[in-house]
Order: C-alpha cells, then sequence, then structure tokens
C-alpha cells in the first residue's frame, strides 16, 4: 500500500501518468501529452471509446492556468456544439471558458470538481475529467490533433512571446 | 519571434458599468474575428459592487435594497474574483486582447496585470507586491491597493484591474473586499508622500505600464471614442 502510494506521488511529482494507459509522450516544456486521445487548439482532450467520449483539459491548459478554484459544468442531459463552450474554471482571479471539441449530447458531468476543482491540475487527463458525451458526429474527432501535432502546436505558441 | 505588436487605447472618462460591459462583449466578439487590434479601454465607473461568477453575494455586508441609498449599483458578472467595489478616483484598464497571439496563459496574464500596477506604484515610492497564493492582486504590505478580475473566452480577455488613485474607501466597508476579512484596502494618495499629479496624468501612465509591459510596438490613442456605433444602440 505505502509503495503504490509513493509510486502514485512520485509519478505525480513527474507528470507521468499511473498504471496501464495510453503510454506518453513528454513535450520539451514538459507538459505531459497522452498518445491515444485528440486535442483541440483550445486545450481541450478527447478520448473516445466506444459510443462514448470524455473530454478535459490538457497538463499544458492546467499549467498555464494556475490552481483551478471554481469549475462551472453544465447539467447531463444538454448539448455540446463543436467549438462552443459548454462550461468554465476560474484560478488566479480569471475565469477561462472551456470549449467541447465534439457535438454531442452531455450523458454525464464529473461532480467531484465541485468539491475539488484542483483534480484538474493534479490529474487533468484522468481524475479531473470534465464530462462524457454521446458524439452526434464522430468524423469531428478526425479533424482534432494527435499526440505528435499537438506537442507541437504547444511549443509553437509557448514559443510565441 | 511574433511580429510588431499595436495595441489601441480608448480613453473613455466616466462609464456607467452596464455600458462598458455591453461594449467589451462587442468588442470581445470583434477582437475574435479579428476586426479590431488588441485594445484597452481605460475609465473610471460611477460607485458599482461587481460579483463574479461565483456569485459570492455572502461577501455583500449591507442589503442589496440599501445599496440606492449610498448611491451605488450592484452587477453580477463572469469575470474571476470575487465582490469589489469600483468609484471615482479608481483607475480602470479593461484590456481586450488576444492571449493566444502573445503566447500567455492565464497565470502569466495576471502576473503582468500585477507588474503593469506594481511599476505604477512604484514611479510614486510605494512599494507594492503581489498578493499570496489565492490572493491575486496588489498589495502594500497587509492593504490592498489593485485589484483584478478577469474573463477569458476564445483566449480573448476582457474585465481586468481597478487600481486605487484615491477612491472614498468607506465604500469598501459595505464587503468583505475579494473575499479576504482581515486584510484592508489602501489608496495610492495614503501610500505616498509625493504630491499626485491629475488624474488624467496617473491613467495615462498606468497604459505606458501596462503596453512596456506586455511588449506593444504600436501604440494608438482613441480620445474621447463613442460607446455607440454607427449602426446599433446599447438598449
Amino acid at each position: 500500500m505505502a509503495l503504490r502510494i509513493w509510486a502514485s506521488s512520485t509519478a505525480n511529482a513527474l507528470k507521468l501518468s499511473c498504471a496501464s494507459k495510453p503510454h506518453l509522450s513528454l513535450s520539451r516544456c514538459f507538459s505531459t501529452v497522452l498518445d491515444g486521445l485528440k486535442y483541440a487548439e483550445s486545450h481541450e482532450w478527447v478520448k473516445h471509446e466506444g459510443s462514448v467520449a470524455t473530454i478535459g483539459i490538457t497538463d499544458h491548459a492546467q499549467d498555464h492556468l494556475g490552481e483551478v478554484v471554481f469549475v462551472e459544468l453544465p447539467e447531463p442531459g444538454g448539448s455540446v456544439s463543436k467549438g462552443k463552450g459548454f462550461g468554465a474554471v476560474e484560478s488566479v482571479k480569471a475565469t477561462s471558458d472551456v470549449n467541447s471539441p465534439i457535438s454531442g449530447e452531455i450523458i454525464e458531468v464529473n461532480t467531484k470538481l465541485s468539491e475539488a476543482p484542483g483534480l484538474i491540475n493534479k490529474s487533468p487527463y484522468e481524475d479531473g475529467w470534465m464530462i462524457k458525451v454521446k458524439p452526434s458526429s464522430p468524423t469531428e474527432l478526425e479533424s482534432l490533433m494527435g499526440s505528435k501535432e499537438y506537442t507541437k502546436f504547444c511549443e509553437e505558441e509557448d514559443a510565441s512571446h | 519571434m511574433r511580429g510588431p505588436l499595436k495595441l489601441e487605447v480608448w480613453k473613455m472618462g466616466f462609464v456607467n458599468y452596464l455600458d462598458a460591459l455591453k461594449l467589451q462583449e462587442k468588442l470581445v466578439s470583434d477582437r475574435k474575428l479579428c476586426r479590431i487590434p488588441d485594445t484597452l479601454l481605460s475609465l473610471q465607473h460611477p460607485p458599482t459592487y461587481t460579483l463574479g461568477k461565483r456569485r459570492t453575494d455572502h461577501n455583500l455586508l449591507i442589503p442589496a435594497s440599501e445599496l440606492k441609498n449610498i448611491g451605488a449599483e450592484l452587477h453580477y458578472t463572469q469575470r474571476g474574483g470575487d465582490i469589489t467595489f469600483h468609484g471615482p478616483h479608481q483607475a480602470i484598464l479593461y484590456p481586450i486582447i488576444s492571449l493566444r497571439e502573445i503566447g500567455l496563459g492565464a497565470r502569466n496574464y495576471v502576473e503582468k496585470l500585477e507588474s503593469t500596477m506594481i511599476e505604477l506604484s512604484s514611479l510614486y515610492g510605494v512599494k507594492a507586491c503581489a498578493g499570496q497564493k489565492g490572493e491575486t492582486g496588489v498589495w502594500v504590505g497587509e492593504r490592498k491597493i489593485g485589484a483584478i478580475g478577469v474573463r477569458i473566452s476564445h483566449g480573448i480577455t476582457s474585465h481586468g484591474l481597478a487600481f486605487n488613485i484615491d477612491p472614498d474607501l468607506k465604500y469598501f466597508k459595505h464587503i468583505v473586499p475579494c473575499g479576504i476579512t482581515d486584510k484592508e484596502v489602501t489608496s495610492l494618495r495614503r501610500e505616498t508622500s509625493t504630491v499626485l499629479p491629475s488624474e488624467e496624468v496617473i491613467h495615462e501612465q498606468l497604459i505606458s505600464c501596462f503596453a512596456r509591459l506586455f511588449g506593444y510596438n504600436t501604440v494608438v490613442w482613441k480620445e474621447n471614442p463613442s460607446i455607440l456605433s454607427d449602426h446599433e444602440e446599447i438598449a
């Protein structure tokens, strides 16, 4: 038990994903980018498994936001549209809209985030997931970036200042 | 790196809070479509209390119905941050800028807004600093001289900062400012023994600090801009 806790916190410190998940490609700016996910230019990720797509914000996004203190999420049963906002996060007195990379029906929202908004910082790809959606146009996923493309996108964005 | 950066500054004088909010919504939309360059609104508000997205109205210490008696309005907004007061002799900057184009995230953006107010304070010999973790804003010791509350939508900013030149600090007694209970609010007037120039000069200095810290090469000034365009009214 103690060994597992140690391994988990070390993995967190090194920003590595624990357990048997998609393998990593570490970008030069040390934000984690996971293979097997799709990414939007506004720094949200999508994990498509069967008929369900899980959406959250990336490690790069949470790092640039700072500590998240508040998360606004929609109700299940609502819908999302590609490129449109579905919620917001607040950090350092800034509210930032979160946009959906795909369209579909919201089937579940992560209610843990109202009590523990910091999960987005600690575990952006796992415990910090935001909504689960039934995609209405699965072809929308094809226009999103893969891990290598997104890594390059982040590097270029960070280099521009 | 990036090309030359242009900032258009609107010097607006006194603007009602709702009018400024509607103008910002329009400008954010225009900026997102690249119809306008990065734009900075410089203005003051009549006495106004505002709340952020979290709607922390438990930090308003008088009934909302009594606000009219003290000559103030109350508005709920989508910005980050807690409750605050805006009023005469407080310099406000609302940058409507594209964070993606200058490669800034929320955290770095807010830090630069803090630095803008810190730099302005230093022009008057006032040693201000950024807040501790969770206390975003600008402080002189334990006293808050500048507040920040920002909204970022599709990478475009709105709302911004408020710097206390010499507002009536009694208005702050009716709130728990920014939700922080045991700290005071202060002003440039209180913190410096230097004779202050006209407020217009201080506003221009604040704008210059902002432009320099954000790396704008070209600054275009728009005096007395109309908040109404030719084709629309603010209803």
